[in-house]
This record gives structure tokens, C-alpha cells and sequence, in this order.
């Protein structure tokens, strides 16, 4: 049987490889710091596939079809196309169609009805977090596709749920090989409104120390309460609730947090404890 | 609410590349192709950022400006605006 050997979550933003040379010294060493921390993490695990969960960034997906959820169960995948990606080495990505297969089959089984795609782009969200954490060469992805930008949204409650359930079909592979989990998004944002630009500190924290203390409906409830009231980018908090399911919602670790405006982005970084005890 | 057309117009541009060029070079060449109401295409020929923020998604708007080559300065500027504008529209009918 597979075995979950990891479950990761990272910010994504743009502004990290675009804006680069903009940010501040200590800020760019933070996030350098965050993101090499990362990915030591993430190798030390030594994930045959990595199973990651973004959002689409209007790359494979418009109004006319728009899954909630969406498994990448193809060969190949391509990667991002964002011309100010273009240095990103990622260009064809393998994928893994049996354990991504499997993985959707699972979760019919479970009520979930997941769209599935024989061949994503991933963009930005996908590549940034491996990409500045040091994976020159990936395993293959399952890339995993949660609508975080155009409502109607995955609920909260059904991302843990979707989480559980994944850590469940990973388990259930047939073939002995080490899965990872890595959500990427988040946290507090706003992109193409009014609060363009605005960091929520104080929402950051409460959502990390959330996520710290475990317990599922205080976190369903403070993010249920919060997300309708702060910059649309925070909504990507979604991948982490189903990182936070697939680690049976326990053994949070912050990794680093940075709030930096240079980006637009409170930027946080994490990994998982799976030993850590109910 | 969301303006099926200006959304469309806005996704092919950024996903596009070489659209997003010959948009730069000669809009109203691609303006043509797609079948905007006619306030919408007079907001989109005067940047008119708040008329289009009540009509695409807030991500697919940023997109567009910076396909457009608008300068972040300006595009923050406007979308910090925007709130307010469109607040004051509501007001004004």
C-alpha cells in the first residue's frame, strides 16, 4: 500500500517571481529562508509522487466550465504558460495516471463528484512553491484543481472532508510507493479589488493558530465567519483545510509566516507532524 | 454579476499571448470579434475600471490591465476606487 509521507502547505505569490528584485532584503531573505525550508521538508519525505492542490488562475478553466474540484488524472501535464514564468523549468510535468485515477474512483465512492482532466496547465500556483523550493527535477504530480476564485466556492467543511478522504485514497493505492500532499495558496490577499494590496495580519494568525489547535469546528467556523470578509485571495485557505484533512487534522507546524507587502501576500509556509497524536 | 463577454474578452487576452500583442497594437481589431454591449465596450475604451470591476472577476480584471501594459500605480489607484464609484452609481441610480 502507498503511504502518506508528507503533507505541505506554501503561499504562492506571483510578486515572488515577478517582482522579485522590488522586494526588500529581509524580505527576500524570509522568504528565501521559508521556501528552502520547505522544500528540505519536502525532500527529507522522499515523495515518489506529490499529490498538490491549487487553484486554477483562469488557465484551464472559464465561466462557460468551471469545476468545483478537479483531478488531473493524465500522462503529461504542461507547465505554466505566465510569460513571466518563462525561466520556471518546468515545462512538461509527468503525472500519474493510475494513483490519479484512483484517487477520483475514491472519491466517487465517497460522494464526491470530482471533474477530471487528461491534461492540465499548471500555472503559477502549481510550480512557484516546488519551483523556489528547490526541485529542479519533480516526481510526478496528481495535480489537484480547487475553484478558489470564482464563486460559487467549495465549502470549508467539504475541503476537510475531501482532504480526509484523499489521505484515504493515497492509503488505499495498491503499489508501495511514498505520497505527498502539498496545498498552495493563501493566505490573507486581495487581488482586482477595493483592498488590492491589503494584508490581514491579524486574520493570518488567527487562521495559523487555528489550524495549530486542531479542533475542526472552531477552524470550519472562524474561516466560515472571516472569508466572506477580507481580500478574495484568502479563499485559497481552502487547499490548506484539505492539506489539514489529509493530515487527519493534527500536527500543524509553521514553517515560517511573512507578511510581506511587497507582494501583496501574507505568505505562509507549513508542514504537518503525522506522528503527532490525536 | 458577471458580463459573459468582457469576461471572455479578458480571459482569451490573458491566456493569449499573442492576442494580448495585437490587442496592444489595435484594439478596436479585436473589440470587433467579441459582441459587447455598447456601454461595455465605451468602459472598456476608457479604462473605465470601476464599470468593468462590477462585471468580471476581480483576478481576470488585473489580468486585462496588465496585458493592457496599465502601470501598477495607476491600475491600484483605480481599483481602490472603484468601491467608492460604484457605491456612488448605486446611489445616484
Amino acid at each position: 500500500m502507498a503511504e502518506l509521507a508528507g503533507v505541505f502547505a506554501s503561499s504562492h505569490a506571483p510578486l515572488v517571481i515577478r517582482g522579485w528584485k522590488d522586494i526588500s532584503a529581509p524580505n527576500q531573505q524570509s522568504l528565501k529562508h521559508a521556501y528552502d525550508e520547505l522544500g528540505r521538508r519536502m525532500k527529507a519525505a522522499r515523495p515518489d509522487v506529490i499529490v498538490e492542490i491549487s487553484p486554477d488562475h483562469w488557465v484551464n478553466f472559464f465561466i462557460n466550465n468551471l469545476p468545483a474540484i478537479c483531478v488531473g488524472v493524465g500522462e503529461e501535464h504542461e507547465g505554466p504558460g505566465e510569460p513571466w514564468m518563462k525561466e520556471c523549468p518546468y515545462k512538461a510535468i509527468a503525472g500519474h495516471p493510475k494513483l490519479a485515477t484512483h484517487i477520483a474512483q475514491v472519491a466517487f465512492e465517497h460522494d464526491f463528484e470530482p471533474a477530471v482532466s487528461h491534461r492540465l496547465i499548471l500555472d503559477h500556483g502549481f510550480a512557484i512553491p516546488l519551483w523556489k523550493g528547490g526541485f529542479d527535477l519533480l516526481p510526478p504530480i496528481v495535480p489537484i484543481i480547487f475553484n478558489d476564485l470564482e464563486p460559487p466556492l467549495p465549502t470549508v467543511r467539504r475541503c476537510l472532508a475531501w482532504g480526509a478522504m484523499l489521505a484515504e485514497a493515497i492509503r488505499s493505492y495498491p503499489e508501495s510507493i511514498r505520497v505527498a500532499v502539498l496545498a498552495t495558496g493563501g493566505l490573507s490577499h486581495s487581488i482586482g479589488e477595493p483592498t488590492m494590496g491589503e494584508i490581514d495580519e491579524a486574520f493570518d494568525r488567527e487562521c495559523l493558530r487555528h489550524f495549530e489547535g486542531g479542533d475542526e469546528r472552531s477552524l470550519v467556523d472562524f474561516l466560515n465567519e472571516r472569508l466572506p470578509t477580507i481580500g478574495n485571495g484568502a479563499a485559497e485557505v481552502r487547499n490548506w483545510v484539505a492539506a489539514h484533512g489529509a493530515a487527519g487534522k493534527r500536527g500543524f507546524e509553521l514553517i515560517d509566516y511573512c507578511n510581506v507587502p511587497e507582494v501583496y501576500v501574507g505568505c505562509g509556509f507549513a508542514s504537518w507532524n503525522l506522528g503527532a497524536r490525536p | 454579476m458577471r458580463d459573459y463577454w468582457l469576461s471572455k474578452l479578458f480571459f482569451d487576452l490573458q491566456s493569449t499571448p499573442a492576442l494580448g500583442a495585437e490587442y496592444r497594437a489595435d484594439r478596436a481589431k479585436v473589440l470587433d470579434r467579441y459582441p459587447l454591449k455598447p456601454e461595455v465596450r465605451a468602459a472598456v475604451d476608457k479604462d473605465d475600471v470601476a464599470f468593468l470591476a462590477a462585471r468580471v472577476n476581480p483576478y481576470l480584471l488585473r489580468f486585462y490591465f496588465v496585458v493592457c501594459g496599465m502601470p501598477e500605480g495607476e491600475f491600484l489607484s483605480k481599483v481602490r476606487n472603484a468601491g467608492a464609484d460604484a457605491a456612488a452609481r448605486s446611489s445616484h441610480g
